[in-house]
């Protein structure tokens, strides 16, 4: 297998992964599940900094590898762990049904991606059609998950899926450029994980059938 | 060391040191006040000081010309800051109730201040950045800054409003980050150095060499994106909540700044796109998006009793307003949207910070519970009266200027037929102000509600805007003038614009 196919293949594990993480039940274990989708993506990273011999790509691994792997996770695995224990809510769609969305996801990425004339990414093709379509994997968790907590690992999945389109288009960007989307998502996800433990506190409930009351 | 940085290092510094003062236990409420009025008001000279550099036709660059202000972004950062110094002065009158009547604590006041200037600080990188990513962290930023402005008060609807606000938003402004990484992937393929590719001066002056296909996919996705933030029909499910929630000063930022911020994020992308593929693709989209809110928020205004809700959808009403005019385009058109921006952002602070003071005195913001306020708190009543009748496009105020001169240009742009459906719609939005005037403003006084405004701090600021609306209205002044005919021409990528927007 030659790099390029390696780097399509591994975008192909991260939608497996997300899946995973969609329909793990307890907090804790989606949080580690998560880790586990992040080094993947820490791995693509590696993999195309090798083949393009960018040096600002290695920074990117190395940085995600902090922010994704390491810190994201352990933040989401202190704050939610807690949370194992209560009752899970049911999904508005049944695990085969997000699978087969999944599927029609990447098919509709895919005639997305088809008209966009991207030199820097021409032989990473399906690995671009990937990463859009996990960050809209991820939007679908947060539409079809009652539980809030998992709302916010549909917001991690889709900030993957961007990363991932990031590192594939825009990966002679300044470093500082990468910081600033990592740092705002370390905040994203400290905030979302302080509202959920203050609803949880107010409404006894992570039901999102219950954050209903106001009328958009 | 350049205006620009002294601007966002004093909201900033301001920002840690409010938040600082939550550990000085009795001294906090005084402590917080003095940092919060002392860093607003700073933060309004350089303001001004770099409006006059502007005004002197300099385009002024910073930190490797990640940073800049022209005459379009001279324009929102008058506003943010404008508008956040007029608000935090009246926060200040209005929080202190919210103290006495208990619903925050004095650490929680450190905190309301604390992200009162972060969300200002996040704002004016938003407005200042030339940086295409930048741009997007900042206007993430914007929404992580305010999402606890939102659920301050932690009550369920609060917290439901805040959680609506961050999901929806990230949501949006995601797909914004997608418009924004094609922008760059494509300009670096025909661009010689990736520094220059992610600026939007550089991006702009190599526009008519970029692939249409592929810009085009990316404005749908900044569209799309930003849109969500600017409150645009069908992404604007989480404004009214927010802006309703909210303390009265923040709803009034959220709705005179901060959508203003996220519009010259698409405005920005729009001059990109317009250059690359021609204008008529951008604009055609600005007016789909433009019509639809200004049809769909009127609809929910006429039946909305809420006050603040009212407001919001009014906000959703007149962002629609504003793209409408930007996809009229000509220079009519950009100018008249420009200038219905300013005047937007004024009467909506005003009109935000006149319901806090409908708050204060009757504890709520149902309209039907609202009665006589001209004869409880005659200062406020007199002030929210004209200011309704202002934004409801009523002679010779601001807001009446800036739709007139919509409808002009729609009418010279050959949509007369829209422009009639238009109108009609304001005249909806008139009607339901007036009934607004009738029913809580006008009328018997309640028994039971004591008598008397609210302080005078809480009325100073309705005061200032009124007279900048009225000023406004009869005859604009010239450096607005200036500011909004030199945006323009940056908007429609003159070339006398491009060259002055070049950098060092």
């Amino acid at each position: 297998m030659n790099g390029t196919n390696l780097v399509n293949s591994l975008a192909g594990l991260l939608i497996l992964t997300s899946l995973l993480v969609i329909e793990t039940r307890r907090p804790s274990r989606a949080a580690l599940l998560y880790a586990v989708q992040s080094s993947v993506l820490v791995t693509i990273f590696v993999v195309l900094a090798y083949l393009t011999h960018s040096t600002q790509l290695y920074l990117w691994a190395a940085s995600s590898f902090v922010t994704k792997v390491v810190l994201v996770p352990v933040i989401l695995f202190g704050a939610l762990r807690k949370f194992d224990t209560m009752v899970p809510l049911p999904s508005l769609m049944r695990v085969a049904v997000v699978v087969a969305l999944a599927a029609v996801l990447v098919m509709g990425c895919s005639l997305i991606v088809a008209p966009l004339k991207l030199p820097a990414a021409a032989e990473f093709r399906p690995a671009l059609t990937v990463s859009l379509a996990h960050f809209f994997l991820g939007i679908t968790c947060i539409v079809t998950q009652r539980n809030i907590i998992k709302q916010i690992f549909g917001y991690c999945l889709m900030e993957n899926g961007s990363h991932l389109t990031l590192a594939l288009l825009a990966n002679q960007a300044p470093e500082l450029v990468e910081i600033g989307i990592s740092t705002d998502a370390i905040f994203a996800v400290v905030i979302f994980t302080v509202l959920v433990r203050r609803i949880q506190h107010k409404l006894h409930s992570l039901d999102s059938d219950q954050l209903m009351t106001l009328k958009g | 060391m350049s205006l620009i940085v002294v601007l966002l290092l004093t909201l900033l510094t301001t920002s840690l040191a409010a938040f600082a003062t939550r550990w000085l236990g009795l001294w906090t409420q005084r402590a917080v006040e003095t940092v919060h009025l002392s860093g607003i008001t700073i933060a309004l000279v350089i303001t001004g000081a770099i409006i006059g550099r502007v005004l002197q036709h300099e385009t002024l660059f910073a930190v490797g010309r990640w940073l800049f202000v022209d005459a379009l972004g001279a324009i929102f950062l008058g506003l943010v800051v404008v508008v956040g110094f007029l608000a935090g002065v009246y926060s200040v009158g209005y929080i202190r109730y919210d103290l006495i009547k208990g619903e925050i604590t004095p650490t929680v006041l450190s905190t309301y201040y604390g992200f009162f200037s972060l969300f200002m600080f996040a704002m004016c990188c938003a407005v200042l950045s030339n940086n295409l990513v930048m741009m997007w962290v900042s206007i993430e930023a914007t929404t992580l800054s305010s999402v606890f402005l939102v659920g301050i008060y932690g009550r369920r609807t609060s917290l439901e409003a805040a959680w609506k606000y961050i999901v929806i938003c990230t949501v949006g402004v995601a797909l914004g980050l997608y418009g924004t990484v094609l922008v760059f992937a494509n300009a670096n393929a025909v661009m010689a150095r990736p520094g220059d590719a992610i600026l939007w001066t550089e991006v702009m002056g190599h526009a008519k060499s970029l692939d249409p296909a592929t810009i085009s996919m990316a404005f749908v996705f900044v569209l799309v994106g930003f849109g969500t933030k600017v409150g645009l029909f069908p992404m604007h499910t989480w404004l009214p909540d927010a802006h309703s929630e909210a303390p009265s000063p923040a709803s009034a930022l959220l709705s005179a700044a901060l959508l203003n911020c996220a519009l010259l994020v698409i405005i920005r992308h729009a001059a990109i796109v317009s250059q690359t593929v021609g204008p008529e693709f951008p604009r055609r989209l600005l007016m789909i998006f433009g019509a639809l809110s200004v049809g769909v928020a009127t609809l929910f205004i006429a039946v909305e009793r809420d006050v603040k809700r009212l407001l919001a959808y009014s906000s959703v009403e007149n962002m629609g307003l504003i793209t409408l005019g930007f996809g009229l385009g000509g220079p009519i058109g950009v100018a008249a949207a420009l200038l219905h921006a300013i005047n937007h952002s004024l009467a909506k602070t005003m009109l935000f910070c006149g319901s806090g003071n409908i708050v204060v005195k009757y504890g709520t913001r149902d309209l039907r519970v609202v009665k006589g306020m001209l004869r409880l708190a005659p200062l406020s009543g007199v002030m929210l009266l004209v200011g309704f009748l202002a934004m409801g496009g009523i002679p010779p105020f601001n807001v009446f200027v800036s739709e007139f001169l919509t409808v002009t240009a729609g009418v010279k742009a050959g949509y007369a037929w829209l422009m009639v459906v238009c109108l009609i719609f304001l005249t909806i939005v008139l009607a339901s102000f007036v009934r607004v005037i009738s029913g809580s403003i006008l009328g018997p006084a309640p028994a039971g509600v004591a008598r008397g405004d609210p302080s005078a701090l809480t009325l100073a600021p309705l005061a200032v805007l009124l007279g900048l609306m009225l000023l406004i209205g009869l005859h604009v002044p010239g450096p607005v003038v200036q500011l909004i005919s030199d945006a323009t021409a940056t908007v429609l990528a003159t070339p006398a614009a491009m060259a002055a927007s070049k950098g060092p």
